[in-house]
């Protein structure tokens, strides 16, 4: 297994040019691509390809972990490894894919239902766990794959009037994760790919916890919430902001909020101390000299 | 006299009377004195103050069968009042729940710090009664409460004229103490001496010459071992190559959590407290994905919560051990009583089909054995694969010698399989359905893992003729394992023609005590006992149960869940002795049920009321 630590990758001119050529292509031909024309989802895709092309990764050096839903079908479009579970678990497995190999570039890649609505147990700890796993959210307000009912996201930006038990407004998953204590918050939008690429650059090279809140249309079941809705809204966090410190990323999201923006960028990033571990030892590799002896001492 | 042969129950108050410490404490002095002790029955309760909590110990010169019944020969009451003014001792429940299983000739010791308790109704069974102020003294002229458990430790070594040098005493106390303070292993020493006099006291006092049961140390010619059966598994898991162990506090699977957190590093290994039941089977999936053998460990109320994970392992086939530590249900249950009331559900849990191994150990010995199959099985059929024991085989402290630990094992891994013609094919349909599985980051090769339907590339598919192949290619899996690594299950006597007394997990020993009484009655009865039990392998099993006379289906559950598998399987009838009372089957319930079988014609007997289902004689009954 090749090992590349992602902080100190040295790009290398003449690898870049196969690697360029390998995220290219995708894991499938074109056809079987099943995202409506328009999705945000096609964003992320790109932006992400980019990210690891400057990165210098190589398909078997990824390890994606799909949700379920429209936007984790990206785990099968991404040349390189993956896996794909149950609904809500991506960052549960994408932990224990961390925990047992620190040289694979972990990334999970989920929705808003996903990871806000049956898996925020998982994203809630996994701020405070810290694994160095990249979250991309492709938050889009809906439940695209089952035609469309409100995710808890729904209603961004929108005045909604008398609420109910049944419809409540949307949550800010920027401010969970801070709350929850994660060490990486950042937003992008799918509508710009170029600027998405940088954030997940940046995120993947953080060691922890990298999440990201992508902005990622619904062409088909959110028409509020549209590229058009998103361009007018978004805005590029300010060049002065010290992601470094707490508080100054608590007074952009509330300053943003005030003005009805929605901020683009790195928010928050303070890597923590950390302990090292060694990949674990997997199977082919001769687990047979295990030496019991001295643990059965306790028991004379 | 009676030498080197005896049970004796300890009770008082959890947490409080030091139920736990005198246990382990007479464990491993008697371990270390050459004699077999054999915990099978801990008693414990959910509440952590306050309940009544108690541990019967066999100690015997050779290993014995089982726990046998649920008559002792000594009574260790820890209990005390802890109002002593009050006219009535509410607090002497040990005596109260115990003092009728006392057998004749025995011996009941308790606190009488706080006053006396009624003797005439024991003195009329032959029984000795020493009432000992244990904590009185402790408290009043040693100054520690705490040395009140040594007191009695020494008061009960009298009594049995063991360790008369306390030879084995002090080097236990000095293991403990020394590394502290001198002065503990001095005040414990005291205590002892004074737990001494105080039986010498009773002796001279009533006129006995002794209390007629002795134990007599037998020094060991090889290490012996005192370990409990989660520490078995544990040992068995390490041993066979666990590196990734997840699991969420649950009782009776707890203690597995403890020893991992506490040892797996040593081995390279990593060990998560997972914040739910979910997050830790999925982190484990995550960890087997990655190549690392991995396990969960969990109850039933737990692998309620992990099913739909389970159904991943099976279809995105991902190898993963899971014990199931049983513990009496339904829904929150029982939650510190013991029960096999979890095999149904771990042979259906999870929607659709997709193969799973069910593994079932029957001892501790086989909970460390059996576990190391579990993980060959895991990586060679990359299915879930379950390890069924129960809260009697967790909690279980026994005597084992240590060289049973350095018998080599077969740790098997599974070999990197070459790539085909059109490169690496995570689910390549083959003819065993065992697909190559290889590591990610190997270069070359892409591994996509889904638990959507899937082609041989790991792409999603709906296509039927793709999905029937995936679905038999899995499904083929079972096929392999029945021919090449089904096991047949234990026999001990001759099945044919007799009555045959069925079983599976921790009721294996007590079977095998029952058909020695059973025989000494005059009824020759055949054992059955299965520890592979799914798929079920009815190939193995026929041949050996189609001849008995009856089949008695012995279990700890309500209905039979055991028996319900084998008579779907075999298309054989069978009859039923069931307990779900939260108490391990004692010997005589299952003599006597198997009597009401053959004699009465009961289908299904209920131990614990002992009214069985009334039905006609069958013929030839
Ligand atoms: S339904 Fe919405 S989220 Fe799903 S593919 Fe279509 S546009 Fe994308």
């Amino acid at each position: 297994m090749k090992v590349i630590d992602v902080s100190q990758t040295v790009m290398q001119v003449e690898k870049q040019t196969s690697i360029d050529k390998i995220w290219e292509e995708n894991a499938v031909p074109k056809h079987r691509i099943q995202w409506c024309p328009g999705c945000g989802d096609f964003g992320v895709l790109a932006g992400l390809k980019m990210a690891l092309t400057r990165l210098g990764r190589e398909p078997h050096d990824i390890f994606p972990v799909g949700g379920i839903g429209c936007s984790g079908q990206i785990r099968n479009y991404l040349n390189g490894n993956a896996l794909h579970g149950t609904h809500g678990g991506t960052l549960a497995y994408a932990l224990g894919v961390r925990m047992a190999n620190p040289d694979l570039v972990v990334i999970a890649l989920a929705g808003d239902g996903d990871t806000f609505a049956i898996g925020v147990e998982n994203f809630v700890h996994t701020c405070r766990r810290d694994p160095q796993v990249t979250l991309v959210v492709m938050n889009n307000g809906v439940y695209g794959l089952t035609k469309g009912q409100n995710s808890p996201t729904h209603g961004l930006g929108r005045d909604l009037g008398e609420s109910s038990e049944e419809s409540p407004p949307p949550f800010d998953p920027l401010r969970l994760a801070l709350s929850a204590g994660a060490t990486f918050v950042a937003q992008s939008f799918s509508g710009d790919v170029k600027h998405a690429a940088q954030v997940y650059v940046a995120a993947l090279k953080h060691p922890g916890f990298a999440f990201i809140n992508d902005f990622s249309p619904c062409v088909t079941y959110n028409k509020f919430n549209t590229y058009d809705w998103f361009k007018e809204h978004v805005e590029h966090v300010p060049e002065g902001h010290d992601p470094m410190s707490l508080g100054s990323a608590w007074s952009l999201l509330n300053e943003f909020e005030v003005r009805g923006r929605l901020p683009m960028g790195i928010i928050y990033s303070k890597p923590r101390p950390k302990r090292r571990f060694a990949p674990l030892p997997v199977r082919g590799e001769n687990l047979n000299n295990a030496d019991i002896r001295p643990l059965l001492q306790m028991f004379r | 006299m009676t030498v080197n042969s005896l049970k004796i129950l300890i009770g008082g108050v959890q947490l409080r009377d030091g139920v736990s410490t005198v246990a382990d404490l007479l464990g491993k002095v008697f371990t270390r004195a050459g004699l077999f002790v054999l915990a099978n029955e801990r008693n414990y309760a959910s509440t952590i103050y306050g309940a009544h909590q108690f541990d019967p110990i066999m100690v015997s010169d050779s290993p014995p069968l089982s726990h046998g019944d649920d008559r002792i020969d000594i009574l260790l009451a820890l209990e005390h009042d802890s109002n002593p003014d009050a006219p009535e001792q509410p607090n002497r429940d040990t005596i109260l729940r115990h003092g009728k299983s006392l057998a004749p000739g025995g011996i009941l010791i308790y606190d009488s710090s706080t006053g006396p308790v009624p003797e005439s109704e024991f003195e009329a069974k032959g029984i000795r009664v020493f009432p000992l102020p244990a904590r009185s003294v402790a408290q009043r002229e040693l100054k520690k409460e705490v040395v009140k458990n040594t007191f009695i430790v020494g008061a009960l070594f009298r009594l049995l004229e063991f360790d008369m040098d306390h030879r084995y005493f002090r080097i236990l106390l000095e293991e403990r103490f020394l590394r502290k303070s001198r002065e503990m292993v001095d005040l414990n020493m005291e205590a002892a001496r004074r737990g001494r006099e105080a039986v010498e006291d009773v002796l001279a006092g009533r006129g006995w010459a002794d209390s007629g049961h002795r134990l007599a140390d037998v020094p060991p010619s090889e290490p012996v071992l005192f370990l409990s059966g989660t520490d078995a598994l544990c040992l068995g898991a390490i041993q066979a190559g666990c590196r990734f162990y997840a699991g969420y506090p649950i009782t009776p699977a707890s203690g597995i959590l403890e020893f991992m957190d506490r040892h797996l590093s040593k081995f390279g290994g990593r060990s998560l407290q997972g914040q739910n039941e979910r997050e830790s089977i999925r982190a484990a999936l995550g960890a087997g994905m990655a190549g690392v053998r991995s396990m969960v460990g969990t109850s039933g109320p737990g692998l309620s919560l992990k099913v739909e994970e389970i159904g991943l392992s099976g279809a995105a086939e991902i190898p993963l051990v899971i014990v199931n530590a049983q513990r009496a249900g339904p829904s929150t249950g029982m939650p510190t009583k013991t029960e096999q009331g979890d095999l149904a559900t771990t042979i259906h849990a999870g929607h659709g089909d997709f193969p799973r191994i069910v593994l079932a150990p029957s001892s501790l010995e086989e909970s460390y054995s059996l576990i190391i199959e579990a993980f060959n099985l895991a990586d060679k059929y990359q299915c879930p694969v379950f390890f069924l024991t129960d809260l009697t085989l967790a909690e279980v402290r026994k005597t084992i010698p240590e060289s049973f630990f350095s018998h080599p094992v077969s740790v098997k891994i599974a070999p990197e399989r070459a790539f085909g013609s059109n490169g690496y094919r995570r689910y390549a349909w083959t003819d065993s359905g065992i697909s190559p599985l290889i590591v990610p980051g190997t270069p070359g090769a892409i591994l996509k893992a889904t638990g959507t339907e899937h082609d041989e590339d790991g792409f999603v598919t709906t296509d039927p003729p793709k999905r029937q192949a995936a679905m038999d290619k899995r499904m083929r899996k079972m096929e392999t394992y029945l021919r090449e690594d089904a096991r047949e299950p234990q026999v001990v006597g001759d099945p044919t023609g007799k009555p045959v007394l069925v079983g599976w997990g921790s009721t294996g020993p007590v079977l095998l005590s029952a058909r020695e009484r059973l025989a000494r009655d005059g009824t020759d009865v055949a054992v059955v006992h299965f520890t592979h039990l799914w798929p079920f392998p009815t190939q193995l099993a026929l041949p050996v149960l189609k001849d008995a006379a009856v089949l008695i289906v012995c279990e700890q559950n309500y209905g039979g869940q055991f028996a319900d598998i084998l008579q779907a399987h075999c298309l054989l009838p069978t009859r039923r002795i069931l307990k779900y009372n939260g108490r391990v089957f004692y010997v005589s319930e299952i003599v006597e049920s198997v009597g009401w079988i053959l004699e009465k014609g009961a289908e299904t007997v209920r131990v614990g009321e002992m009214i069985p289902t009334p039905t006609a004689v069958h013929e030839g009954d």
